[in-house]
C-alpha cells in the first residue's frame, strides 16, 4: 500500500530531521567553548554547521536524496576543517575531538534513517558511513589523537541506521494493526444502521409511546390514573422487548402487529387506535370500510397522522366523541375526522401550534400524502387526511 | 452541521484584508466549537479500546531501545579505557553490573505489560537509575582522576528510553533533565580549574539526555500518526452506507431515549412516580416526545459525508461541508473512498499550519431530456485555505481524479479544485 510507505517515511524523516537538528546544535555549542580550534576554523566550521542545520530542516519536509548528499559533503569537509588546523605540537585538544565526535556521529549520521528503505539507499547508507569512518579515521590518525571520535562514530551510525531500520519496519505493523481495527469498526457500524433501522422501524411502537409521553407531559390530566398506569406499563414492556433485540408483538391489546409487512390491512390496526383513545376517555365511532390493502409505510404515516388528529380532538375540542369515516377509491385512501366540539377560528390559531403541520403534514407528505384542516368556533372540526394507495 | 457556512469567496475576487480576517476568525471559531463538542460513538471507543493492544508502539519501543543500547557500549568501552586511572574503579563496576541486571529486567517487563506501566514501577525504575548514578560518581571521585569521565550515569540515560513506549513523554523528559543536571553537578565540579574538561562533560551530559529525548519525539510522531490513521479508517467504513443512513451518534441517542422512555413509563406503570406528575416529570415527559419525534424523522436525510466528517476527529473541525441536496450519497463507494482520502490528504499532509477545506455539492445540471443509461452530472467544488498549491501531493490528485475530472486555480491565496461528477441515475436502477 503506497500510504503505509508514505507514512514511514514520513516517520522517519522527521527522525532524522530531529536527531541531525538536535547534534548540529550541540557541535555548535563546542565551538562557543574556550579551548576550540582557532578563530578561523570556528568561524568556517561554524558558518558549515548553519547549512547542515538548514539541510537537516529540508531533508526532514522532503527526504531526497540530494539533501543527503549535501549534509554528507558538507559534514565531512566540516570534520576534515577541524582536523587538519590543529596546532602540530598539542595534536587535537578535547574540545576538537568532541567535535568531530558529534559531527559525524550525529549531525552526519541523522541521513541514516532515511536511506534504510530501499536497496539504492542502502547503498548510499554503506557508502556515506564509509566515508564519514575514512575521514575521521585520518583526521585523527594523522593528529596521533585517541580513538575516541572514531568509536562514537561507529557507535551512533550504528544507533541510527539501527534504529531507523527498526521503525521502518514498526509502521507497517502497526498499520496492518489499524486496518484490522478498520475491518472490526465496520462491521460495528452496520450493527448500529441495523439497529436505528429497527427502531426507527416499529413506528407503531413509537406512536402508541408518543401518545402516551404526550398524556404524561401534560400531567395525565383528565385520564384517570389507572388507565393511563395500564398504558404507560404497555408501552414500557414494549420498549423493552424493542430494547432486547425482539420485534415486539404487542400481546394485551393483541391486534396490530409490529412485525415487518409488506401490506397490512387497514381494518385489523384501526381497532387499536380506537381501544386506545378509548382508555383515554375519547370514544370513535368508525365508519366505512376497513377492509383497505396499505402499504406498510404509507399505513404507518396514515394511523400516526389519524392519532394525532384524535389526539388533538381530546384535548382540545371539550367533547368525548368523535368520528371517523374511511372511504377508497382506486387511487386514495381518505379518513374524515369530525367532531362537534368548540372549533377554533383557523386564522387565529395558527396550525403550527398545534403540532399539525410536524405531526400531521410532514408525516404524509413523506408518502405522498396531503391533510386538510377544516372549523370554525362553535361548529366542530373536520380533517380530512389523503394518502395514496 | 455546517450547511451553507461555506462561504464563496469567487464572488468576492479581492476580499479587503479585514474581510478576510473576519472569514478566517469565523472558521477558527467554528473548527474550535466542533473540536469542543467532539465525540465519538461508543461502539466505536469500544472496538478500539479492545483492540488497542498492538497499537502502542511497543514493537518501535523496543527498536528505540536498541539504538540507545549503541551509545551505552560506547561508554561501556570508555569505562573499561579508563579502569586504570579510578582511584577505585569498583564502585562504577557496581553502577555498570546493576545497570545491565536492571536494563534486561526493564526489556522484560516492558514486553510483558499490556498498556502502561505502573507507577510504583516506573519510580522504582528511577529510583534504580539514581543508585546507579550515586555510584558512578562515587567511583568517579572528586575529580582528582585526570581525564575520566561518568560513564554508567549518562548509560543511564539510554536506560530509560527503554521506558518511551509506556510512560508519558513529559515524565520521561522530566525524569531525564534532573537526571543530565545530577550529571552536569557532578562532572562540572571537576571542572571548575580545567576548562579542557569541560568538552568531554558536554559530550557526557548529551550522550545521556538524548536518547531518551529523541526516542520521546520519535514516539511523539509515531502516535499522532497511529492516531490519525485509526481516525480516517474509522470513518471509512462509512463509503459502503447506503445514500443516507442514521449515523452511530444518532442511532445511540435514539436508544437512549427509547430507554429514558421505557424508564419513565415504567416508574408511571409501578406506581414509583405518583400522578398526576409533578411539573419536572411531565417537562421530562414533553422533552423526551420531542426528542423521539426529532430523532424517528431525523437522520434519514443526511449522507455517509455528514457522517464521517461528524465522527472524526481530525476531518470534523477542519471541513465544511454544504450539500443541502445530499447528492453526496449519490457517488460510488470508489468515488466515496477517493473523496474522502483527498480530503484527509490534504489536511494530514500540513506542519503546524491548520488548513480548511469547504466542500460545495451540486447542483445537479439540467441535461435537458434524460435517456435510460445516461450518466447524471454534477459540480463539487472545493476550497482549499491554508495549503499551496505545490504543497498538494500527487496522490491527492489521483484520488481526486478517480472522483471526477477536475479543474483548479488558486484565486486570493485559497486553492479551487472544481470537480464534474458523474454518477449512474438512480432512476435507472
Amino acid at each position: 500500500m503506497p500510504r503505509i510507505a508514505r507514512e514511514r517515511d514520513r516517520v522517519l524523516r522527521r527522525s532524522a530531521r530531529v536527531t541531525g537538528v538536535t547534534a548540529s546544535v550541540t557541535s555548535l555549542a563546542y565551538l562557543a567553548v574556550p579551548g576550540g580550534p582557532g578563530a578561523p576554523v570556528t568561524l568556517l566550521v561554524g558558518a558549515l554547521l548553519v547549512l547542515i542545520l538548514g539541510c537537516q530542516y529540508v531533508l526532514g519536509q522532503s527526504g531526497a536524496l540530494r539533501w543527503v548528499l549535501c549534509i554528507i559533503v558538507l559534514g565531512n569537509a566540516a570534520i576534515l576543517v577541524v582536523g587538519s588546523n590543529h596546532r602540530v605540537d598539542v595534536g587535537l585538544t578535547g574540545v576538537e575531538e568532541a567535535l568531530i565526535g558529534s559531527l559525524a556521529a550525529g549531525a552526519i549520521s541523522c541521513v541514516a534513517p532515511v536511506l534504510v528503505v530501499g536497496p539504492q539507499r542502502q547503498l548510499v547508507l554503506f557508502g556515506a558511513f564509509g566515508v564519514t569512518v575514512a575521514s575521521v579515521a585520518l583526521v585523527t590518525m594523522s593528529a596521533g589523537a585517541s580513538v575516541l571520535p572514531l568509536a562514537l562514530t561507529v557507535c551512533g551510525w550504528a544507533a541510527l541506521s539501527l534504529g531507523g531500520w527498526w521503525m521502518a519496519q514498526s509502521v507497517p505493523r502497526v498499520l496492518q494493526r489499524v486496518a484490522a481495527i478498520g475491518r472490526a469498526h465496520h462491521a460495528e457500524r452496520h450493527a448500529s444502521e441495523l439497529e436505528a433501522q429497527r427502531r426507527q422501524g416499529a413506528r407503531l411502537l413509537h406512536d402508541t409511546v408518543l401518545a402516551t409521553l404526550t398524556l404524561l407531559a401534560h400531567s395525565g390530566v383528565g385520564v384517570s390514573p389507572a388507565a393511563l398506569r395500564q398504558q404507560s406499563g404497555d408501552d414500557a414492556h414494549l420498549l423493552r422487548q424493542l430494547r432486547l433485540g425482539a420485534l415486539p408483538t404487542p400481546s394485551r391489546s393483541g391486534v396490530y402487529t409490529l412485525e415487518p409487512a409488506n401490506t397490512s390491512m387497514l381494518g385489523s390496526t384501526l381497532e387499536s387506535v380506537k381501544q386506545r383513545f378509548g382508555r383515554m376517555g375519547l370514544e370513535v365511532d368508525w365508519h366505512g370500510s376497513g377492509q383497505v390493502l396499505l402499504p406498510a409505510d404509507v399505513l404507518d404515516s396514515f394511523l400516526l397522522a389519524l392519532g394525532e388528529c384524535l389526539e388533538n380532538v381530546r384535548r382540545h375540542s371539550g367533547v368525548t366523541r368523535a368520528d371517523v369515516t374511511i372511504s377508497d377509491d382506486d387511487t386514495t385512501v381518505r379518513a374524515m375526522v369530525t367532531d362537534a366540539g368548540k372549533g377554533f377560528n383557523l386564522s387565529a390559531v395558527s396550525t403550527e401550534r398545534l403540532g399539525f403541520a410536524e405531526s400531521v403534514v410532514a408525516r404524509l407528505r413523506d408518502v405522498g400524502g396531503t391533510a386538510r384542516l377544516f372549523s370554525s368556533p362553535g361548529s366542530g372540526t373536520t380533517v380530512v387526511l389523503e394518502v395514496p394507495k | 452541521m455546517s450547511a451553507g457556512t461555506a462561504q464563496t469567496p469567487a464572488s468576492a475576487p479581492r476580499p479587503n484584508p479585514s474581510s478576510a480576517r473576519a472569514h478566517k476568525q469565523l472558521l477558527d471559531e467554528q473548527r474550535d466549537e466542533r473540536r469542543r463538542t467532539f465525540r465519538r460513538p461508543q461502539r466505536t471507543v469500544n472496538t478500539t479500546r479492545a483492540n488497542r493492544t498492538g497499537l502502542g508502539s511497543r514493537h518501535l519501543g523496543l527498536g528505540i531501545s536498541l539504538s540507545g543500547g549503541f551509545f551505552a557500549l560506547f561508554l561501556l568501552w570508555r569505562f573499561a579505557v579508563q579502569w586504570d586511572r579510578y582511584p577505585n574503579p569498583l564502585p562504577t563496576l557496581a553502577a555498570w553490573i546493576v545497570l545491565l541486571v536492571a536494563t534486561v529486567a526493564t526489556l522484560i517487563v516492558v514486553n510483558r505489560l499490556a498498556d502502561r506501566m505502573p507507577t510504583w514501577m516506573f519510580l522504582t525504575v528511577l529510583a534504580i537509575g539514581e543508585i546507579v548514578v550515586g555510584l558512578d560518581l562515587a567511583g568517579y571521585g572528586r575529580g582528582d582522576a585526570v581525564d575520566t569521565y561518568p560513564t554508567a550515569a549518562a548509560a543511564v540515560g539510554a536506560f530509560f528510553a527503554i521506558l518511551v513506549s509506556v510512560r508519558r513523554g513529559r515524565e520521561i523528559v522530566a525524569a531525564t533533565l534532573v537526571l543530565g543536571a545530577v550529571i552536569a553537578a557532578g562532572s562540572l565540579t571537576a571542572a571548575r580549574d580545567n576548562p579542557q574538561v569541560l568538552v568531554p562533560a558536554i559530550l557526557t551530559i548529551s550522550l545521556c539526555v538524548f536518547p531518551p529525548l529523541l526516542g520521546v519525539s520519535i514516539v511523539r510522531g509515531f502516535r499522532r500518526m497511529v492516531q490519525r490513521e485509526l481516525d480516517l479508517v474509522l470513518v471509512q467504513s462509512t463509503i459502503s452506507q447506503p445514500s443516507s443512513a442514521v449515523g452511530m451518534l444518532a442511532s445511540e441517542e435514539l436508544a437512549r431515549i427509547d430507554l429514558d422512555a421505557e424508564t419513565l413509563l415504567d416508574d408511571v406503570a409501578t406506581g414509583r412516580t405518583a400522578l398526576p406528575l409533578s411539573p419536572a416529570k411531565s417537562a421530562a415527559a414533553a422533552t423526551l416526545a420531542t426528542q423521539l419525534r426529532l430523532h424517528l424523522i431525523e437522520g434519514r436525510r443526511e449522507t455517509w459525508l455528514h457522517h464521517a466528517l461528524t465522527e472524526s476527529e481530525f476531518l470534523g473541525p477542519a471541513v465544511n461541508l454544504d450539500d443541502p441536496a445530499g447528492l453526496a450519497g449519490e457517488l460510488s463507494p470508489t468515488q466515496r473512498d477517493a473523496l474522502l482520502l483527498a480530503i484527509w490528504l490534504l489536511i494530514s499532509d500540513t506542519d503546524g499550519a491548520e488548513p480548511t477545506v469547504s466542500l460545495v455539492f451540486g447542483p445537479l445540471g439540467r441535461t435537458g431530456g434524460h435517456s435510460i443509461g445516461e450518466m447524471l452530472r454534477f459540480p463539487i467544488k472545493m476550497i482549499i485555505e491554508g495549503v499551496p498549491r505545490r504543497r498538494v501531493d500527487p496522490e491527492t490528485w489521483q484520488a481526486i481524479r478517480v472522483v471526477g475530472p477536475h479543474i483548479d486555480s488558486v484565486r486570493s491565496g485559497q486553492l479551487h479544485v472544481d470537480i464534474e461528477c458523474s454518477i449512474d441515475n438512480p432512476a435507472d436502477a
